[in-house]
């Protein structure tokens, strides 16, 4: 196998670990209207709630993962209470603003709590199997089988529950969905809560694959954003397809370009797809 | 005493620019620019480079400036056909691009290493009292560039931004050059930014790419937000409150004995974000709201 | 208040950093505190490194105090965050000399810090000593107030390539920095040492930081077959590098600089990732009462690279401050710096031993707990052995010495 298929596998793991927080991203985007830059850092917070979990009392990866996603959830409803939902009618940079003052708060807790040393969950790290040339981790298997599940998952809720209707209703159209009946505070802390857990889980995967410390998720931010706009804001699918992009473009650029430029050419591939279409790939947003 | 609050104040003038030049662009034309810092760097190392490598001040800042300008208006010319949120994070991506070629570009740049013994400006007249002299050089631009902005904002071209803010399609129905307005007034706000870092990089003698993180734009942003964006006073005021937000933490926190080392920064940046919610919450148009109608 | 009382006071409040009172209200000339500065990387990219150095400084003005001062003086500590950069590095330097009026700053880190408050400390006169690692740290004319514990990138690069040249069964080296002022220099040095000694380098490379995975980087490197990887980086950027080299299933040798490559690496990749990596660095003095002195003072501090060079500056700057019978500021740190810390004289592991000797007129010669600390003329660390360790079985292991 030629050596770019590598790159490509690699570039599909690094999106699949940025696929989970683009689209909470991006899903929070359209319904709240505003980019919330508090997602980098419920990364880092359900990152730490694993960690605290799998070192403290011994739990597996697994269930310290799933408590990641309750608490972290928690997490993002509770700063959705105290900082949002006073301002629902104010103008979106105000919320943007507000919420990278709760990204400073979150990540400063959790430096004020943990000190800035890097840590690692109690897991071991195993040797990639070898797949028609190609080197594939089994941690990486699961974290991209997890992301595509979740993805499912979220697309499912959207599309065929009652709630998840009710989200892209109040997404579309809040007043009207509003005048209709939908509860829109209760769609706002259902999505907050789905977005949050989200996160938190991608945070426990990228401590897996790296390693935890209080700047882990702020050095996603960028990548995420570019994901999230990428696929077309409000778009769960987009979002992932966004992040894989995003993955693979980082990853295979390396090829061309010296690996000192791997966030610009990110960066730039994007400017060009945003010039050719500019409402994203999966784009609705009116 | 006196020494460190004439440095804060230099610190906080340059800030104060590079604020004005962001309230160009966004409180004047409405357009986001979330990579402010990019220009901010241009001028600082376009003027340092060129006065390293010899180039007379009087020939080296005005070529900062123009470089600065003309990169804003580059840049405008190829995003400000995207929406909003996407120019949003096109102008973020240019800043972080611009970090990277800095730092990696060493044959031109000095790379990482940063550009050391910048030549300041008149050293040899005001050897004894030189922090003064440099205050009130960056004091008088932030007089000029304000009166200046002033003027542009009372003026027709100043009415016609606004006019394209407010309603973009009714501008352009009534036959206005609206696109090249706002490369017009990017490009300016680019410039004045470029004043800034030229000020900056001679002030402290060193640049370096990491002074240049995106989280830089984000505090600039931050600081007109604060003062209240849409004006230039508001720029200035939220400039002064910004920094001395930040220093003032800093003695604030040797009031706190039972805190010490990472604790007691990361207490720092708490009070920071909590009262950057506070007021997003409780008076979110900023100290200084902007007034209705030209004035 | 008595004296006696305020002094005490003046302790507990020196290890807290605490600004008690400015030193117009202390009426006692002779007992008025010396103050110093501390600017650490508290929080940013340097933030896992800066509190241990600060503890070190800290623990060392603890014992001073407790033994009378310097010359009956206390020393009053006044800590900053940098928060690694530069800008917020002149701020808080400003802040240190103009209200502290600290007479020196020590264990600075970042280079770019370094060299921003290099200006401001040498026309106000106060003396810095880090460990930044950048060539520029130590040129320009600085006058003496500048020094670093640090031993400068070019030697430090010849040294890796002189024990890198010396195992023959590396024919092919591949080399891999992160993005740092030096890696430049640090490459150009080892790999020159390393082709003058028949040796391919198959690859050089530099990565980004921060970055949650090195897959690709590691891709492009593997695919040149290497026997050995030298990794110039620190630690968190090496633990995810080694977790992906090992992903990678590669087999061959790795190479990085102690201060990367230790227990919290260890702990950080497990043993089994961690088995075989070879490491080096300037060679503590593990043996001098020094080091065991600081080991015992600061708990974990043998883990941290840099806290032995913190607890070395603290101790010069005091013993400088000692050699200058009254005198305190930083022009006497600089005029006595080599005095007390270059051969020839009785040779000191503490402050303690030191200021006992000075006070009795005899010449002494400091040897730290980072190393012998001989400085040269322009503020440099006279050229000293390095020490190569590899971990096995989940612990760092002596291997040999590399003299210069």
């Amino acid at each position: 196998m030629p050596p770019i298929a590598q790159y490509v596998f690699n570039g599909v793991v690094t999106g699949g670990i940025l696929a989970l927080p683009a689209v909470a991203f991006s899903l929070l985007w359209r319904l709240l209207r505003f980019p919330n830059f508090a997602v980098s850092t419920y990364l880092t917070v359900g990152a730490y709630v694993a960690l605290v979990l799998n070192h403290g009392v011994r739990a597996s990866i697994e269930m310290a993962w799933l408590s990641a996603l309750v608490v972290t959830g928690a997490v993002a409803l509770g700063v959705d209470r105290i900082a949002f939902r006073p301002m629902r009618s104010r103008r979106p940079f105000s919320l943007a603003i507000a919420s990278i003052g709760v990204a400073f708060i979150l990540e400063n807790v959790v430096r004020f709590v943990w000190g800035n040393d890097f840590r690692s969950y109690d897991v071991p790290v195993s040797r990639a199997m070898s797949v028609a040339g190609l080197r594939i981790g089994r941690e990486q298997l699961l974290i991209l089988g997890v992301a595509v599940g979740v993805m499912a998952l979220a697309q499912a809720f959207l599309l065929r529950t009652r709630l998840g209707i009710a989200m892209r209703a109040t997404a579309d159209n809040a007043l009207l969905a509003a005048a209709k009946g939908v509860p829109t505070e209760r769609v706002i802390a259902a999505a907050t809560l789905g977005g949050g857990a989200l996160a938190g889980g991608a945070g426990v995967f990228l401590g897996l694959d790296a390693s935890i410390d209080p700047l882990m998720g702020g050095g996603l931010i960028i990548s995420v954003f570019a994901a999230a706009i990428l696929g077309g804001i409000g778009s769960a699918p987009g979002a992932l397809a966004g992040a894989l992009i995003v993955g693979i473009v980082e990853e295979v650029g390396m090829l061309v370009v010296p690996p000192t430029y791997k966030t610009a050419i990110g960066f730039v591939i994007i400017l060009a797809v945003l010039l050719v279409r500019p409402t994203g790939l999966a784009g609705a947003r009116t | 005493m006196i020494a460190y609050l004439t440095a804060i104040a230099t610190l906080v003038g340059v800030r104060a620019l590079v604020t004005l030049g962001l309230n160009v662009q966004w409180g004047m034309a409405g357009l986001v620019n979330l990579g402010a810092v990019a220009f901010f760097a241009v001028g600082a190392y376009t003027s340092a480079l060129l006065a390293v490598g010899g180039t007379p001040l009087l020939f080296a800042w005005p070529a900062a400036v123009g470089l600065a300008a003309a990169a804003g208006a580059g840049l405008a010319m190829v995003a400000l056909r995207l929406r909003e949120d996407y120019l949003a994070i096109v102008t973020l991506g240019f800043g972080e691009v611009l970090r990277l070629f800095l730092l990696n570009e060493a044959w031109l740049t000095r790379g990482a290493n940063g550009v050391t013994a910048i030549p300041r400006p008149l050293h040899a007249q005001f050897t004894g009292h030189y922090d003064v002299f440099y205050l009130v050089l960056v004091l008088a631009t932030v007089a000029v560039v304000y009166l200046a902005l002033e003027r542009v904002r009372r003026s027709p071209f100043g009415r016609l931004l606004r006019a394209i803010r407010e309603d973009e399609i009714v501008a352009a129905v009534a036959g206005k050059p609206v696109f090249r307005c706002k490369v017009q007034a990017f490009a300016l706000g680019a410039g004045v930014a470029g004043i800034a870092g030229i000020l900056f990089a001679h002030y402290l003698a060193y640049v370096e790419p990491n002074m240049f993180l995106p989280q830089e734009s984000l505090f600039v942003w931050l600081a007109l937000i604060l003062g209240g964006s849409g004006n230039n006073r508001g720029a200035l005021l939220g400039s002064v409150v910004l920094l001395g937000l930040l220093e003032g933490s800093r003695f604030a926190k040797d009031l706190i004995p039972f805190l010490t080392g990472v604790r007691l920064a990361a207490a720092q940046q708490i009070l920071v974000g909590v009262v950057l919610v506070v007021l997003m919450i409780r008076r979110p148009e900023g100290l200084l709201p902007e007034k209705p109608g030209a004035s | 208040m008595t004296t006696m009382t305020r002094r005490q006071l003046l302790q507990a409040s020196g290890t807290a950093g605490l600004v008690l009172s400015a030193p117009a209200l202390l009426s006692a000339q002779s007992k008025e505190p010396i103050p110093i500065g501390t600017l650490c990387p508290l929080t940013g990219a340097g933030g896992s490194y800066g509190p241990d150095m600060q503890r070190s400084v800290v623990a060392v003005v603890e014992r001073i105090n407790n033994a009378g001062g310097i010359n009956g003086r206390p020393l009053q500590l006044f800590h900053e965050d940098d928060q690694t950069n530069a800008e917020a590095g002149v701020r808080a330097a400003r802040k240190l000399i103009d209200v502290n009026r600290v007479v020196a700053i020590v264990a600075t880190w970042a280079s770019a810090v370094t060299l921003a408050v290099k200006p401001l400390c040498v026309e106000a006169r106060v003396f810095v000593i880090g460990v930044s690692g950048a060539d520029s740290v130590t040129q320009g004319d600085h006058k003496g107030f500048i020094a670093r514990t640090q031993p400068n990138t070019n030697l430090q690069g010849r040294m890796y390539g002189k024990f890198a040249a010396s195992k023959k069964e590396w024919k092919r080296v591949a080399y891999m920095a992160l993005q740092t002022p030096f890696a430049q220099s640090f490459g150009e040095a080892f790999t020159g040492v390393v082709k003058a000694a028949g040796a391919t380098i198959t690859d050089s490379l530099i990565y980004e930081d921060k970055k949650p995975s090195y897959r690709s980087e590691v891709t492009r490197v593997l695919a040149t077959n290497p026997d050995l990887i030298m990794i110039e980086g620190y630690t968190p950027d090496s633990v995810v590098m080694a977790k992906d080299l090992y992903r990678a299933a590669y087999k061959g040798a790795v190479l990085a600089p102690s201060f990367a490559i230790n227990a919290k690496f260890i702990e950080g990749v497990g043993a089994e990732v961690a088995e075989g990596v070879w490491n080096m660095d300037r060679a503590p003095l593990f043996d001098s009462p020094a080091f065991k002195e600081f080991s015992a003072a600061v708990p974990g501090g043998d883990q941290s690279p840099y806290a032995p060079q913190a607890w070395d500056q603290m101790t010069l700057v005091a013993l400088a401050l000692a050699a200058g019978k009254g005198e305190v500021s930083g022009t006497v740190i600089k005029d006595h710096l080599r005095t007390v810390s270059n051969p020839p004289g009785t040779a000191v592991y503490s402050f303690a031993e030191g200021t006992k000797l000075i006070r009795e007129g005899k010449k002494i010669n400091y040897e730290g707990a980072s190393g012998s600390c001989d400085f040269d003329q322009i503020g440099d660390i006279l050229s000293a052995p390095f020490i190569v360790q590899q971990v096995r079985k989940g612990k760092n292991e002596r291997v040999t010495i590399v003299n210069p």
